[in-house]
């Protein structure tokens, strides 16, 4: 039952294996003689190494088109207007559930953060005060590298070996889910829990990694898992918001999730709605909009709330997120005309080391992929990153001579003095030594003067290198917060450079500022987001007024990162070999026509088919097709039929299971009739074809599929362009599209990676390569 | 926070200031409309009786000033006893400066002042109480708050705001006349510390770093503890600031970086990891190969085909 999404599945494909060759095949125009067809009677299927240009055949669409059957309608016309009522006020109450849940994470994952990483701060600091003077500092050294590893180890054991879907800041992910493909596991419970835990131990392990990612997914999860009402890891059914398991309700709740997430991970409600709809919304309608606020609101609000309990002041509602950026009200925050040159100049920079980081974290991930796929090796791996992590930050703080009296008002839990003066304190270990939060929020804050340019360099340099190997890695944590760092840093460098160039930039060049604008830039360069970002930033800031400068520093960071280089989560799905469809198809490809397109021969029923023949068909492995045009007659010569309906394989395994075939029907006429709700009941992890048993008999039965088919679904001739099969099937949300001629007799089927695979290359239109993943 | 209750009630002292003084006038103007034609003749009077009255002698010294009180109604004016709170609080607030300029370097105003603070927050403490003093009146009214600059206030909240920032309550007796027993404590951990660096700040330094080190290590733990308990003054922090910089700046007695090697030794052990790590496993794991699976469109591409054909 529960490896249904191990198998691969594939819609309505024959699969002859063929030898293709290692480079892409261009599609520059009709002129050219399509290359790599002849030898596909080569036999043994070929292989390549992993890289970019593949498609996975692990992934699959999900359901968003409603299935108008029979079954359907009957329900319709059965259900009150009460009811229908009552169903958008569950979608209400569901959404207030999914923020007051994901609040209460983020709330979790915070309070728990907070302890550990003060308990093992705590325990590293008195070591080296106490071998700073009685000597033995490698040993404090070796402490802090085994604490580091232990906890990143307990990370990383629990997501290689549990959950490797729980890796990283789970946002690619998320993203494709939006976009309609069904990842396998993404939100399941278990995912949850391994994602909550492992972001705990590889935050506290002291990587260069946030907690602000993963929270998305996780808000992600809690939105899947409210929506059904049950849990199918825990086995139980809480027999309530039944009407909601479907893929189209469930992604609608699920873009409501990650508005909330990024709304508890940076108190911004504006900007995690924003979020979802710069990421997922195809399919966006007005009340949705406004839920999805709610549930962000609900999200802030909650955390912020327990918060407020946790900090003994209850009641006091400013803590509005995981990562605080505090305030930016003083006088010398503000900004000037003249400054805009200099922030876009900033944004430019960070557009090229964003796209730097990008490019060596595609190599690394690449072989990764390639090299590190076993998961003790993954484990080693990020055992080995956190011990480097730990002895690079240590060196840094024990060379360092940057000695620096604390503020008054300073933060700093755990300053070190090491060997500088009494009274004064290493400056270094202000930024190494603490969450990387809090390091911002010191980078954001501090009074000038806390950071010297050296100290500053070098932290951008190796902090950079850092964080950028960390990604990828098989620990559950976010990009965010070390981006915002590594900007701040070199930000707020260029903010003390340039208070040292005149004597009157010194009044209106705050490094603070700098550092803020260098975090925007540094960040937007690494996840090129534009409209969301800005307006996260700004509520993170909340400061309205950093609005233009933020949103010119993101486009210039935007503009100029791709140009060399694309945005990091796009890199990622791309190595996943995930079929993600983009806002608009290839430009140049209005040649194709659905005829090139289209997968063909397709797998047909009848309307009344023999059981026996649907058992096969399902259990063919080669050929795992998901969706099965249902046409009049099938012919014997291979002709195109009539088409008269569409019908899944998950709708198929129903019927089977509760052997819905005509000869019982009419010696038992006491049977109940099949409802929606059985459909709903398996849903989503239906049983695979093996789990069914089919006696002989019952395969010489035949099964009725009328009432169950999609009796009309969406056609398109055969020769409409790629350009306008892509648009309706992104702006439908659509999983199979049945090409048809003339006379409406199936001539094949297109489906997500068909469309998918054409892609936009250096040179001209590509096309990608299926692979088994 | 003080300052801002302040702040607040004299808002609100201020506003109901108005509120009265608007009645006030309108009372005036109109028993001036009934009485006006009676009193005509003796109009002057007033002004000569106020100047004659016993209660403002004492204010009465020059020519200036009569003439500025000869245009004030009687009524509106401050009380003798206000004036004599007001002189006070004057002289009081001359000692208390007098005695801060002094001890701002090295800062010893805890220690100094304290008693001088005191007497000044009493006198001011009577000015802005509501108790009505002899003869029936308060003089929050006349003098806090009468005018827009509100002086007396202003001048306090300065003087306050150095008292708290300095925070000497920590460090003196509730009644601020004498230092604390902590204090006392502390300062003689200090005394023992500057007669050990002046002993031994002739000779050789690092004598004096091994020599001194106790009393040294006595009197940074102390500091330090009390830091971590909120009981710091102004004095005590600066006497500190001053012993450390002697201690590490004038006399380098912090720690030395000595352990150089076997910390770049772990390092560099640390940061070969990796690199064997990746090595090995570029060179012993099985490189990951996917399967290439070929979709079928012969058909499609066929009578793609043949189109092309028949076009040509």
């Amino acid at each position: 039952m529960a490896n249904i999404t191990k198998k691969v599945s594939w819609s309505s494909r024959c699969d002859e294996f063929g030898a293709v060759g290692e480079e892409t095949p261009l599609l520059n125009g009709s002129d050219q003689a399509r290359p790599l067809r002849q030898d596909s009677a080569s036999g043994r299927p070929k292989e390549i190494a992993h890289n970019e240009k593949l498609l996975s055949l692990k992934f699959e669409s999900l359901d968003y088109d409603n299935i108008e059957n029979q079954l359907f309608l009957e329900e319709e016309r059965r259900m009150s207007f009460l009811a229908f009522r009552c169903l958008e006020i569950s979608r209400w109450v569901i959404c207030g559930l999914i923020g007051f849940l994901t609040g209460l994470i983020a709330c979790f994952i915070d309070i728990v953060v907070e302890q550990l990483a003060g308990i093992k701060y705590k325990v590293i600091k008195e070591n080296i005060v106490r071998f700073t003077e009685a000597g033995g500092l490698s040993i404090s050294l070796i402490l802090w590298a085994v604490l580091n590893s232990s906890f990143v180890m307990l990370g990383a054991i629990m997501v290689a070996f549990f959950e490797p879907i729980a890796a990283g800041s789970g946002i690619p992910q998320i993203k494709c889910y939006l976009n309609g493909v069904k990842i396998p596991r993404v939100v399941r419970l278990k995912t949850l829990v391994i994602k909550v835990c492992g972001v705990i131990c590889s935050v506290v392990g002291g990587l260069a990694v946030g907690k602000e990612g993963p929270m998305i997914h996780s808000g992600a999860v809690v939105a899947a898992g409210v929506s059904q009402g049950r849990s199918t890891s825990l086995k139980r059914d809480f027999k309530i918001f039944e009407y909601f398991r479907r893929d189209t309700e469930k992604r609608d709740f699920v873009s409501a999730g990650a508005a909330a997430g990024v709304s508890a991970a940076f108190g911004a409600p504006v900007g995690g709605v924003l979020f979802s709809l710069e990421e997922g919304a195809s399919f966006w309608n007005q009340m949705l909009t406004w839920r999805i606020f709610f549930a962000s609101m609900i999200s802030t609000f909650t955390l912020n709330f327990f918060l407020s309990v946790y900090h003994n002041k209850t009641g006091d509602l400013s803590n509005p997120g995981l990562i605080n950026f505090g305030s930016f009200e003083s006088e010398a925050m503000g900004y000037n005309l003249y400054e805009i040159p200099l922030f876009m100049a900033m944004g430019a920079l960070g557009g090229l080391l964003g796209a730097l980081f990008n490019f060596l974290n595609y190599w690394l991930t690449i072989f990764r992929i390639r090299y590190v796929h076993r998961p003790c090796l993954q484990v080693m791996e990020a055992v080995l990153v956190a011990a480097v992590t730990a002895a690079v930050a240590f060196i840094m703080i024990y060379f360092s001579v940057d000695c620096q009296p604390l503020a008054p008002d300073h933060t700093e839990e755990y300053p070190l003095q090491l060997f500088c003066a009494d009274g004064e304190y290493n400056s270094m270990a202000t930024a190494f030594f603490n969450t990387p939060e809090r390091s911002v929020r010191s980078l954001f804050h501090n009074p000038r003067g806390t950071y010297n340019a050296l100290t500053l360099g070098l932290f951008t340099l190796t902090y950079f290198f850092l964080a950028c190997w960390t990604y990828g890695l098989s620990v559950s944590a976010g990009v965010f917060i070390p981006s915002l760092l590594i900007g701040a840093a070199w930000g707020r460098l260029c903010g003390i450079l340039l208070a040292s160039t005149t004597s009157t930039a010194s009044t209106w060049a705050d490094p603070g500022k700098y550092a803020l604008i260098g975090a925007a830039a540094q960040l937007g360069g690494i996840v090129r987001m534009t409209l969301s970002l800005t307006v996260i930033m700004m509520e993170a800031t909340g400061n309205v007024t950093y609005g233009l400068p933020i949103m010119l520093v993101l486009m210039t960071a935007k503009i100029v990162g791709d140009y060399f280089q694309e945005g990091l989560y796009d890199i990622h799905i791309k190595l996943q070999s995930v079929p993600f469809l983009h806002w608009e198809a290839p430009a140049t490809s209005h040649w194709l026509t659905a005829r090139e397109v289209m997968s063909s021969p397709v797998i047909c029923l009848n309307r009344i088919e023999k059981v026996g023949t649907i058992v096969d068909i399902l259990s063919n492995t080669s050929t795992n097709h998901n969706g099965f045009p249902v046409v009049v007659q099938v012919s014997v010569d291979d002709e195109p039929a009539k088409l008269c309906g569409l019908i899944l394989r998950s709708q198929l395994i129903v019927l089977l299971k509760h052997k819905v075939f005509v000869e019982l029907a009419r010696s038992r006429l006491t049977q109940r009739k099949l409802q929606l709700k059985d459909f709903r009941d398996a849903y989503p992890r239906f049983p695979p074809i093996q789990s069914i048993h089919v006696s002989q008999d019952e395969r010489e039965c035949m099964m009725d599929l009328t009432e169950f088919m999609n009796p009309t679904p969406y056609t398109v001739p055969l020769e409409t362009s790629l350009p306008r099969v892509f648009k309706l099937f992104r702006a439908l949300g659509l999983r199979h599209l049945v090409v048809v001629d003339d006379e409406n007799r199936v001539n094949g089927l297109v489906t997500r990676k068909d469309l998918a695979r054409y892609h936009l290359g250096k040179h001209g239109l590509e096309e990608l390569h299926l692979a088994q993943t | 926070m003080f300052r801002h209750r302040y702040v607040l009630v004299f808002l609100l002292l201020a506003v109901d200031i108005y509120i009265f003084g608007v009645s006030d006038a309108v009372n005036v103007t109109a028993s001036d409309s009934a009485t006006k034609p009676q009193q005509d003749p003796i109009y002057p009077s007033p002004s000569s009786s106020v100047v004659n009255s016993p209660v403002f002698k004492p204010a009465v010294d020059s020519a200036f000033s009569i003439s500025l009180l000869s245009s004030f109604p009687d009524d509106l004016e401050i009380s003798e006893y206000c004036s004599e709170l007001l002189r006070l609080f004057g002289q009081r607030y001359v000692t208390y400066v007098d005695c801060l300029v002094p001890s701002a370097r090295p800062v010893k105003v805890c220690e100094n002042c304290s008693p001088g603070y005191q007497s000044l927050h009493e006198v001011f403490m009577n000015i802005s109480s509501d108790q009505v003093g002899p003869g029936n009146v308060s003089c929050r009214n006349t003098i806090l708050s009468s005018d827009r600059l509100m002086l007396v206030f202003l001048l306090y909240s300065n003087v306050d705001l150095i008292w708290k920032k300095s925070n000497c309550e920590n460090c003196v007796t509730g009644d601020l006349k004498g230092p604390k027993n902590d204090t006392l404590y502390y300062l003689t951990l200090l005394n023992q510390t500057i007669t050990c660096f002046d002993k031994y700040k002739q000779g050789n330094l690092s004598e004096l770093c091994k020599n001194c080190k106790t009393a040294y290590k006595n009197l940074n733990d102390l500091y330090s503890g009390m830091e971590a308990n909120n009981t710091l003054c102004i004095d005590l922090e600066d006497a500190m600031n001053m012993t450390r910089k002697l201690w590490s700046k004038k006399f380098h007695c912090s720690f030395p970086r000595e352990e150089t090697v076997p910390v770049v030794a772990v390092s560099a052990f640390l940061l070969f990891l990796p690199i064997v790590f990746y090595l090995s496993s570029f060179l012993h794991s099985e490189q990951k190969k996917r399967k290439l699976i070929h979709p079928q469109r012969a058909k499609s591409y066929s009578s793609l085909m043949n189109i092309q054909d028949k076009k040509s």
